[in-house]
């Protein structure tokens, strides 16, 4: 055992500094040698931190009362459930675009810019942030346009419907913004929030895991994996937990 | 210093090792050496006079002591910055005495407290061991206390309150073996010094030996035989593999006690181990304290406890609380989790541990954080419910525990 540490140590002590000797010129590089196990320190993850409801982040308020209506549209309340707006999908959408991903912090954002195969998805330099600031305002322009000066919250259900099918279809054209591409891109993100963990903003109550049956945060089945005829028994529970964590006085 | 007085005392030093000093005329052989590493290894010497990355007994840890810190000093031969100079009388002293070449006084960080147990034969073989090491030029402020705890004559007052030197008195009602482990854990194993209730100044409660102790925010339990709070319930064997493998079917060691056994109990013999748990198994008053009476299920606490038990702890320590053995501990009929004092559960819970790594348990399972998902509240109840299900009874806790010990975290993980 203690032969084996030695040489496992000496040997990646080599990779290091091999390593360093290449990238010598260009950038430090730094290899830690790891002996025996693991290292844990306590603190030293970084967990999510829970979507408080509150003002608006990133939407105005008139781009907020668009999407809310839009995303109730794109998921309609019914009698199994709250729609889009209830379920907090605008704020899951709000939050976003305020945070690492409307900057498009993932993504690779150099030129050359082309459109890509149907497959590769958006290619175009616009980050997240930006393709909504200018799609909602090409989107209320339109409505205002074809509808007598209204706003999207304003339509009746089946003329909203009408505006976002043919943003879907190519039907309507909006200025300078390719409307199919915007729809797809509030569908998502409105799928995202009906489904997203409720620490995000949106699925509020688990609403969308109440409707699929997805269990949410549990990890251990072992008690389930062999009873196959029968439906699982436990509430769904998000990473920050469920009502009946709450002590109640 | 100057390049003329340095070789001065290298001609000096050399001169000493020739004529053979109050340690070489000691017998040097191999088997008094090997002794004296193996009573080092149950004195632990080591933990406290090694820094973090730094030469073994050449000193620098500091230890946090509820009035500040004192830093373990240089131990090794070196004559300026370690004991190279002291006579066999001053080891003796310091170690038995706790008071250390040229009368200064030793603050009990240092366990000479549980050293003055120790026979004169096993502290010179330690002095012998430690006389092999080569010698470290490190110096070390010890006193890094405030005022007015730097005052080091102040611990005349204490050791005449707190400190009862004298060598370990067999007991001849007891198996030889027993004797052995009443003087490994009283002595220079110094379990106590975690082990047993302090007074507020911080001296044993004499007459509750091992009855659980409060250390930098853990909570060292009971470890006599009372099979309510202590380690009644464990087998010899059981109490054995702990010390050896750092756990068994009951539990896995975490924070001090995981030092403790990676540097002290998994080296020591295997005849002193079972010296041990047998003289531990025999400890205490026997029979159980009385037991607390159980919170009913129906409790608000206990019902939103059973609720975040089975979402976020079940999956490792299973519904029935009993766990996976080596792997989650048992929460069911846990002493440590019934003790009076909530400390390290809330510890636990808040920050998560990592259990200790030896050779014979290589894996080191760790418990999760749960300070960023769980509140005060929130924590009190989960371990309201783990101290009151399976046959468990225990006070509750209250969130404000859970709150102090969050501050304390904050302010020194
Ligand atoms: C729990 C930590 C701890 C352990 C275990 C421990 N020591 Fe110490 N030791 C200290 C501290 C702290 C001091 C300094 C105390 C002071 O300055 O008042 C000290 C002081 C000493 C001194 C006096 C040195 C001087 O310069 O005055 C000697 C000798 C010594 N220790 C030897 C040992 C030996 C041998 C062992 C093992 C049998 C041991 N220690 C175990 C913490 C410890
Ligand atoms: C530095 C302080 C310290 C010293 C010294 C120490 N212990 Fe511990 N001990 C602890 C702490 C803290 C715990 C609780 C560990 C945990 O929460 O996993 C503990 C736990 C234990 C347990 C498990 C109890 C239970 O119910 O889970 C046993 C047995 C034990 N110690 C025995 C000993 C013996 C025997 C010695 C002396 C050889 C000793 N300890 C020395 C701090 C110490
Ligand atoms: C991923 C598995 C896992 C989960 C989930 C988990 N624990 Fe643990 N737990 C452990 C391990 C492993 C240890 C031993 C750690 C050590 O000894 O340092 C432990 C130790 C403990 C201890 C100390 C017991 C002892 O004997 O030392 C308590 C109390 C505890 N857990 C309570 C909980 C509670 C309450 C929860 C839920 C909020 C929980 N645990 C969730 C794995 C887990």
């Amino acid at each position: 055992m203690a032969n084996i540490v030695v040489r496992s140590l000496s040997r990646r002590s080599f990779l290091a500094s091999t390593a360093a000797l290449i990238v010598a010129g260009s950038t430090p590089g730094f290899a830690r040698t790891i002996v025996g196990r693991m290292p844990w320190e306590p603190g030293s993850a970084t967990p999510p931190v829970q979507v408080r409801p509150g003002p608006w982040m990133f939407f105005t308020a008139d781009e907020a009362a668009l999407v809310e209506a839009a995303v109730d549209r794109l998921i309609p309340p019914d009698d199994r459930g709250p729609g889009g707006k209830d379920a907090g999908c605008a704020v899951y959408i709000d939050r976003q675009l305020a945070g690492p991903y409307g900057g498009a912090a993932g993504l690779y954002m150099r030129p050359p810019f082309m459109p890509g195969a149907a497959t590769q998805g958006y290619q175009l330099p616009g980050s997240p942030a930006a393709r909504y600031r200018a799609g909602l305002l090409a989107l209320a322009d339109h409505v205002r346009t074809a509808f007598a000066g209204k706003t999207f919250r304003e339509l009746a259900p089946a003329d909203q419907d009408k505006v976002l099918g043919g943003l879907e279809t190519g039907a309507i054209v909006l200025k300078d913004v390719n409307g199919a591409e915007f729809f797809a891109l509030l569908l998502q993100n409105t799928q995202e929030g009906f489904f997203a963990d409720p620490v995000y903003g949106g699925n509020r109550d688990m609403a969308g895991w109440k409707l699929v049956g997805f269990p949410g945060s549990r990890y251990d089945y072992r008690d389930w994996v062999d009873q196959h005829d029968k439906a699982y028994p436990l509430p769904p529970v998000s990473i920050m937990g469920r009502s009946d964590w709450t002590v109640r006085e | 210093m100057k390049p003329v007085m340095r070789s001065a005392l290298a001609i000096a030093a050399v001169l000493a090792a020739v004529s053979g000093d109050a340690v070489a005329q000691d017998g040097q052989s191999f088997d008094r050496i090997e002794r004296g590493r193996t009573l080092a290894v149950l004195g632990d010497c080591g933990a406290c006079h090694t820094a973090p990355g730094g030469k073994p007994f050449a000193g620098g840890l500091a230890l946090e002591t509820p009035f500040g810190k004192i830093v373990a000093p240089n131990i090794t031969p070196d004559r300026q910055t370690g004991i190279g100079n002291f006579t066999n009388a001053e080891f003796l002293s310091a170690l038995r005495e706790g008071r250390s070449r040229g009368g200064k006084l030793l603050y009990p960080a240092m366990p000479y407290p549980a050293y003055t147990k120790m026979s004169d034969d096993d502290v010179l073989a330690i002095r012998a061991y430690l006389a092999t090491l080569t010698p470290v030029s490190n110096a070390v402020v010890s006193n890094q206390l405030p005022f007015p705890f730097n005052i080091r004559m102040a611990m005349l007052g204490w050791n005449w309150l707190n400190f009862t030197p004298g060598r370990y008195q067999p007991n001849s009602q007891k198996s030889a073996e027993w004797n052995r482990g009443a003087y490994i854990v009283q002595g220079p194993a110094h379990c106590g010094t975690c082990h047993t209730p302090k007074t507020v100044l911080g001296g044993d409660k004499a007459e509750t030996p091992l009855a659980g102790g409060m250390l930098q925010g853990w909570y060292a339990p009971n470890i006599t035989n009372d099979s309510r709070t202590g380690i009644g319930t464990w087998s010899k064997d059981e109490v054995v593999q702990y010390l050896k493998t750092g756990t068994n079917s009951w539990t896995l060691a975490s924070g001090p006690m995981a030092d403790a056994i990676s540097h002290s109990t998994s080296q020591m013999v295997d005849a002193d181990i079972a010296a041990i748990a047998t003289y531990l198994k025999d400890s205490g008053l026997g029979g159980a304290t009385a037991a607390a009476v159980a919170i009913a299920a129906s409790d608000n606490a206990m019902r939103a406890g059973a609720a975040i038990f089975k979402d976020s702890c079940a999956a490792c320590h299973k519904d029935s609380g009993l766990g996976e053995a080596h792997l989650f501990p048992r929460l069911a009929g846990s002493a440590l989790v019934q003790a009076d004092d909530p400390t390290t559960l809330a510890r636990v819970v808040l920050h998560g541990t990592r259990a200790v790594a030896t050779s014979a348990m290589p894996t080191a399972p760790a418990m999760p954080a749960f300070d960023w998902r769980l509140s005060d509240a929130q924590i009190a109840a989960v371990l309201t419910f783990v101290r009151n299900s399976w046959g468990n009874a225990a006070a509750p806790v209250a969130a404000g525990a859970v709150t102090k010990q969050r501050q304390s975290l904050a302010a020194a993980p």
